[in-house]
């Protein structure tokens, strides 16, 4: 029993956050011109990803992946939700474990065909990720298939959060690939609950440094416990869903009977704690924190947008409910 | 990353769980009286005789000498089975008094105290808060005066937890009349039968009695009954404490994820005003959900934490956040709880076991009073966790 990242694992934590910070930092998301920026995954970005071989991680070694497991996948997944990453990461990442034909699946791996992320919305669909991408991957918590996009008719929408464009299409054409069973959404799951808990921590962070330097009345704010306590109570937050998140990351890895909870419970408590130190984050900062030039409000846009793929609250806590959990 | 349990950890909660089965008493504690203590001792003296008593007490003095992992399986077992709740009178003996005389005592007083600890025949309480010293413990000004070969003690102490049952108590004093704060303060052992000592109880919101002033008009303790040095006693103190803060609410935090499984069950047998099971209520489902998410945390956070201990000997800064997500966490469920039962809910004669939601409503406060109030845990954890700066 060991609930925490590992030599190794922190090994490959680090290498992700150090990867992702100079491929797809956070700044690339704040508007440089007047005009509103949506700084989806280009193709450029998507094959340095692929050609490190993160979009691979979770998938065996025989069929060209790294052969690692879903703890590496959600420790990946932290460092992508701190960067505020878009969504086609997962969505490719996701589609790499899907495809069962060889050269489809190599074109994933590598990033040389992107993939979106479709969900039903009312009657039609909403199409999360870049407009270059050829494929989007729509995942229930029974299947999973793969859409191809070309000859697609879909709308652009303007998007709150700038990590991913937002698009709606009426009907979807056949699938090219599809497989049924559970593993699919539990990765999903499993990759939204870590980026949100990367978020929340990410947020806590920004809070604490700005706290030790910024001074009103004489005193640095973090000495003032109108600050400290909300800055406590946001740890609490982060640490609860780090620890579920861990906890369900192992259930998944180990093939055990209640993994399934355990995901549920890791994807409401990173909703929870992402929305909730992204919403105090901008509060404590104070008029700084409602500007663009800063990083809270990315925080927040993207906990929101993350918030509504792989379970809603609803769906979340429906099946929690009476769930059975083992020892 | 792993959530294995070893093979010896399986047997244990094997063996755990069918003694306890066959050993829990079906009849119900006394709420009040010299009767509940009798229940507790009785519980603990068996426990004792089976080898089950001292979960995280060294072999040597008599305990289990469990690890981390065995102490989480044990309370977890101890939920399951509706064991005796393990906050009773015997808990500051077992989780506070025993450790630090074990880490500070002297031979003779381990020899003395810890069997009869451990065997639950004696209880013992607290004294360490004051009138003016709760949060800010090292206030505190009652004084001790050396004579001879004892210390005469003249003050009052405040909050203590079953003083009228107890045999004797942990008693902090301040020896060095000169002293301020963290300096010159001394912890005892206090025979609470000695003469000059007055127990008044005070009633709290929970209809019991419970909790205690504690007067010394010049009790005489032997300097034999020491522990740590005169002088030293705020090392001792710390001590004392971490022990709580450590795996102290382990119990507590494993009881939670149990009860929450209690309160979905009686929300699924339980009506509503309307004639609705409360269950179908969205409200109170996705509330009960909710906490169960925050208990499944709550066990992994024990179990993260635990696992690091056990590897590293030194329980991490992470208890204060425990605390508060604990107390939150606990309150939360007994509101549930009040929406499910409606006007049931405001039936309560201060009798735990024959209101046990009311109780644990009412019981929520001390719990995020107690022990250091929310207030100072999140001060810990802007201070220790978070590296904030300094507001004191």
């Amino acid at each position: 029993m060991y609930l925490a990242p590992d030599a190794e694992e922190e090994e490959i934590a680090s290498a992700a956050a150090q990867f992702l910070a100079e491929a797809m930092p956070i700044s690339r998301l704040h508007a440089t011109t007047g005009a509103a920026v949506i700084a989806d995954m280009d193709k450029a970005l998507r094959q340095a990803l692929g050609g490190m071989g993160w979009f691979a991680l979770a998938v065996p070694e025989e069929d060209g992946g790294s052969g690692l497991s879903a703890v590496e996948h959600a420790l990946f997944f932290r460092e992508v939700g701190r960067q505020c990453g878009p969504l086609d990461v997962l969505a490719q990442c996701l589609a790499a474990n899907l495809f069962a034909e060889a050269a489809q699946r190599r074109a994933v791996i590598a990033g040389e065909h992107g993939v979106a992320l479709l969900v039903p919305d009312g009657s039609g669909f909403r199409l999360i990720g870049s407009p270059a991408a050829e494929l989007a991957l729509h995942v229930t918590s029974e299947a999973a298939g793969i859409y191809p996009l070309d000859g697609l008719r879909s709308e652009n929408r303007p998007a709150l959060d700038p990590a991913n464009s937002l698009r709606v299409a009426e009907a979807l054409p056949a699938p090219l690939a599809s497989l049924s069973g559970t593993r699919i959404w539990q990765l999903g799951q499993l990759g939204v609950a870590a980026m949100l808990v990367g978020i929340a921590e990410a947020a806590l962070d920004l809070i604490v440094e700005y706290a030790k330097v910024r001074e009103t009345f004489g005193r640095k704010i973090g000495a003032w416990q109108a600050v400290r306590h909300p800055c406590a109570d946001m740890a609490v937050r982060a640490e609860a869903a780090r620890a579920q998140l861990w906890y369900a990351a192992a259930a998944l890895k180990e093939g055990r009977a209640d993994a399934a909870a355990h995901l549920d419970a890791a994807k409401h408590l990173a909703n929870l704690a992402a929305h909730g130190n992204a919403d105090t984050a901008i509060q404590l900062h104070g008029g700084i924190g409602v500007t663009d030039e800063h990083d809270c409000h990315l925080l927040l846009k993207h906990a929101m947008l993350l918030a509504r793929v792989f379970g809603s609250r609803r769906d979340l806590l429906g099946r929690l409910l009476h769930a059975r959990l083992d020892d | 990353m792993d959530l294995h349990f070893s093979e010896a950890d399986v047997e244990f909660r094997a063996r755990a769980r069918e003694w306890l089965k066959a050993n829990v008493p079906a009849e119900t504690r006394p709420a009040r009286g010299p009767e509940s203590a009798r229940f507790d001792r009785a519980w603990q003296r068996k426990l004792y005789d089976h080898g089950w008593a001292g979960v995280a007490w060294p072999k040597e003095y008599g305990g289990m000498g469990l690890s981390g992992l065995q102490q989480v399986i044990w309370y977890e077992e101890m939920a399951r089975a509706h064991a005796p709740h393990h906050i009773n009178t015997t808990y500051i003996g077992l989780m506070h008094a025993g450790p630090t005389v074990i880490a500070r005592g002297t031979e003779e007083q381990k020899a003395f105290h810890l069997p009869r600890i451990l065997s639950g025949e004696a209880i013992w309480c607290q004294g360490f808060s004051e009138p003016n010293a709760g949060s800010d413990l090292a206030a505190l000004r009652t004084r001790g005066v050396v004579d001879g070969d004892h210390i005469v003690v003249t003050g009052a102490k405040m909050w203590t937890t079953d003083a009228q049952h107890a045999d004797y108590q942990e008693l902090l004093i301040r020896t060095d009349p000169g002293s301020e704060r963290h300096k010159g303060l001394t912890w005892l052992i206090c025979d609470m039968k000695l003469p000059g000592i007055e127990v008044r109880p005070i009633r709290t919101m929970l209809q019991d009695e419970h909790v205690n002033m504690v007067f010394y008009d010049e009790v005489r303790i032997p300097v034999a009954d020491v522990v740590g040095e005169i002088g030293g006693g705020w090392s001792t103190a710390m001590a004392t404490l971490s022990f709580e803060r450590g795996l102290g609410f382990i119990g507590d935090q494993l009881e939670l994820y149990e009860r929450v499984g209690r309160a979905i069950d009686l929300a699924g047998r339980t009506r509503l005003e309307d004639g609705r099971l409360a269950i179908e209520d969205d409200g109170i489902a996705q509330r009960l959900a909710s906490i169960k998410a925050d208990t499944m945390a709550i066990r992994a956070m024990t179990l993260a934490d635990i696992a690091e201990t056990d590897r590293t000997g030194i329980p991490g800064p992470k208890g204060s956040m425990m605390k508060l997500l604990v107390t939150a966490t606990h309150k939360a469920l007994s509101e549930v709880v009040s929406d499910i039962l409606g006007w049931d809910f405001l039936e309560f004669d201060g009798d735990r076991s024959a209101h046990p939601w009311t109780y644990e409503y009412l019981w929520s406060w001390v719990f995020s009073i107690s022990g250091g109030t929310s207030e100072i845990q999140r001060e810990i954890t802007a201070d220790r966790v978070l590296g904030l700066p300094k507001g004191r």
